[in-house]
């Protein structure tokens, strides 16, 4: 019933933004934001930075931030979320009301959505605030919306987060194996995953050409208005740039697999920063259209919706379904 | 006699085939309404998973149950609108004072707005916890966080009762303050159910009982019929206290039909018969010349003990 699920995501609610946990992650989150922003907008203003757009630089920073926080900020709403009341036997309390093991459920799943929607639109808003009065800079429409766009997505993703360790605490009577299980996904997928699939595609590809190697390293430095440097043949960069687009696409397949992937492949694309040297032929002084990212990040905008989405679904039967004295 | 609960042939089966453990083996329970139902069993015998399926927490293999008139398994909502249940295994949310828990846990209960924070200090009130009432539940001993589970079974107004082991860890003073409530709270009309393994509980409040072993009642009743049929087969008991000083003639009571023992000790004849004689012994101690040497009769009751004790033999046979 309604009125049941709203009584349990209003304490919910209250729970958490009282609780310390959150804003821990929230003041690291903004820490981390703004520290990041200095060093972007230092460059900017030394000239090492060739893009024309220093909101666009900074939004990149914030969101790399952002990349770790949202995941942690599911995992801590979620982890305990069924295993807590579990442990601490307050679920039995609940489930001898009149109520159904659903309105517990979706009590819990409609506060952490307002949570989340809360904490990651307030936090990213605060971290833009800051940068834009720390940095004097001016803001355009387009920003706005690029902005607005990256807190839609991230608040997505750390829903991901948030479905994905709700299912293990569903199944766990115990918070602490629940959270360490959480982590250990998170780790898997934000690190363990891309170090994986390059190391993969090497296996599969064999070493690059090594005099290639040599060559990228003394080039790249000065990439953006490239001639043929330190001796390397057009034939030798193409060769080895040739190398790297097939590592890229194999590690890539194998990153699909990660939630975290496609949204960093979703703020790449909004803010156009390279996230390493794999993409740094796509880089230049323009910007890819709103449009043009919605649309040729359609992919990763669908399984970035439908990954929590069916883990949502998961953790609601699982939990509707179990019998507990 | 309208009943509460009623359980037709309920089994419940734990576990896949590997692991299966039989919890429950064919109850048919019969509660009366109105009344104070105890069910005794040891550990393991199945009373936490009896209850939980009545109120709807699991379902059971086989077999059905009744409460109030709605099916355990369909309409668990329903009868969780009625009956109150203390869990065993509760907690409460540690970071919310007592009063806090109280509220949150009325408005699911469906206490109007402007009734819970009433309510709930009422219910604290009857446990002796309202001094306590803007603590947090982290400062509650163990022992008033038990009584906390019990005010929270008093937030609706429930016409049935279900305390799962309501006295573990509460002090003597506070276990007689709660058979006081149950005693209170079935005068009202209400039926309260309450499992307990600790047997003196069972003969303090309960007008009728059964004792639940492996899964199974052995037996169920009203008190005095559980006593009765012990005592029928035991045979009855009747204790004379004799005045300090004075010597008790017996031969007038071993002539008595069906006395099959009479032991002296002190100043106390215990006499063990087959056959009720209370009506006969009654009149020979009033009479000459036993009238100035007895200070009392009074026929004893079984213990539970004995009760229990009986029934398992008579299980074995
Ligand atoms: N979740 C479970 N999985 C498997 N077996 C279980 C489970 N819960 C209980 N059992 C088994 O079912 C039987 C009955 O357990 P139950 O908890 O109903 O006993 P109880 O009478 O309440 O015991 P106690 O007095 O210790 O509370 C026991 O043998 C127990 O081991
Ligand atoms: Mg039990």
């Amino acid at each position: 019933m309604m009125r049941n699920v709203f009584s349990i995501a209003r304490k919910e609610f209250t729970d958490a933004v009282t609780s310390k946990r959150l804003w821990l992650i929230a003041g690291i989150f903004l820490l981390f934001s703004i520290a990041s922003t200095y060093s972007t907008s230092f460059g900017f203003r030394i000239g090492a930075q060739r893009t024309t757009r220093l909101m666009v630089q900074i939004a990149s920073s914030i969101a790399s931030a952002t990349a770790y926080m949202a995941p942690l900020l599911g995992i801590a709403l979620a982890f305990d979320a069924i295993s807590g009341e579990r442990e601490r036997g307050t679920l039995r309390i609940l489930l001898s009301r009149p109520i159904y093991r659903e309105d517990v459920i979706n009590g819990k799943i409609v506060s952490a959505l307002a949570v989340i929607g809360l904490t990651i639109t307030v936090s990213s808003l605060a971290a833009v605030s800051v940068s834009i009065l720390l940095h004097n800079i001016s803001v355009t429409i387009d920003d706005v919306s690029r902005i607005g766009l990256f807190i839609v997505f991230s608040i997505v993703f750390s829903f991901a987060y948030y479905a994905l360790s709700l299912f293990v605490s569903t199944f766990s009577s115990k918070s602490s194996h629940s959270l360490v299980v959480s982590i250990g996904i998170w780790i898997f997928f934000a690190f363990i995953l891309s170090v994986m699939s390059s190391l993969i595609a090497t296996a599969i590809l064999g070493p690059p050409p090594t005099r290639a190697i040599t060559v990228f390293n003394m080039s790249r430095r000065q990439f953006g208005n490239f001639t043929t440097p330190g001796g390397a043949t057009p034939q030798e960069l193409e060769e080895y740039l040739s190398y790297m687009r097939k590592v890229s696409e194999i590690s890539g397949a194998i990153q699909a697999f990660s939630i975290n992937y496609h949204y960093t492949q979703i703020a790449n694309s909004l803010f156009s920063f390279a996230a390493g040297p794999l993409e740094f032929g796509q880089r230049g002084s323009t910007i890819a259209s709103i449009p043009t990212v919605l649309s040729t990040r359609l992919i990763d905008i669908i399984v970035l919706i439908v990954f929590p989405i069916v883990f949502l679904v998961a953790s609601y039967m699982v939990f509707t379904r179990r019998q507990e004295k | 006699m309208s009943l509460a609960i009623e359980t037709e042939k309920l089994v419940k089966i734990y576990g896949n085939k590997k692991t299966m453990v039989k919890a429950l083996n064919g109850i048919d329970m019969k509660v009366p309404k109105a009344s104070v139902f105890g069910l005794f069993g040891p550990n393991g015998s199945g009373k936490t998973t009896l209850i939980s399926i009545l109120v709807g927490l699991l379902l059971p293999t086989s077999g059905s149950a009744r409460v109030l008139g709605f099916d355990a398994a369909r309409d668990s909502v329903e009868i969780r609108r009625r009956v109150s249940l203390l869990p065993e295994g509760f907690g409460f949310y540690d970071h919310m004072t007592a009063l806090e828990n109280l509220v949150f846990l009325a408005t699911l209960d469906g206490v109007p707005p402007d009734q819970r924070e009433e309510r709930a200090l009422e219910a604290l009130e009857k446990v002796g916890l309202k001094d306590r009432a803007n603590a947090k539940v982290s400062t509650f001993s163990r022992g008033m966080r038990q009584r906390l589970g019990v005010a929270q079974a008093l937030l609706k107004d429930p016409e049935l009762l279900i305390f799962d082991e309501p006295t573990v860890g509460i002090d003597p003073e506070g276990a007689a303050e709660f058979r006081n409530l149950v005693r209170r709270m079935n005068r009202e009309g209400r039926t309260i159910l309450l499992s307990t393994h600790l047997l003196y509980e069972v003969g303090m409040i309960c007008t009728h009982a059964a004792i639940i072993r492996e899964g199974r009642l052995l037996v169920q009743g009203s008190v005095d019929e559980l006593y009765r049929s012990v005592r029928e087969a035991k045979g009855f008991r009747y204790e004379i206290r004799v005045k300090p000083g004075s010597e008790m003639p017996l031969q007038e009571i071993r002539s008595m039909p069906g006395v099959i023992e009479i032991t002296q000790r002190d100043n106390h004849v215990t006499v063990l018969t087959r056959n009720d004689i209370g009506g006969s012994l009654f009149s020979l101690v009033t009479r000459n010349p036993y009238k100035d040497i007895v200070e009392s009769l009074t026929p004893i009751e079984p213990s539970w003990e004995e009760i229990y004790r009986f029934y398992q033999e008579e299980d074995k046979k």
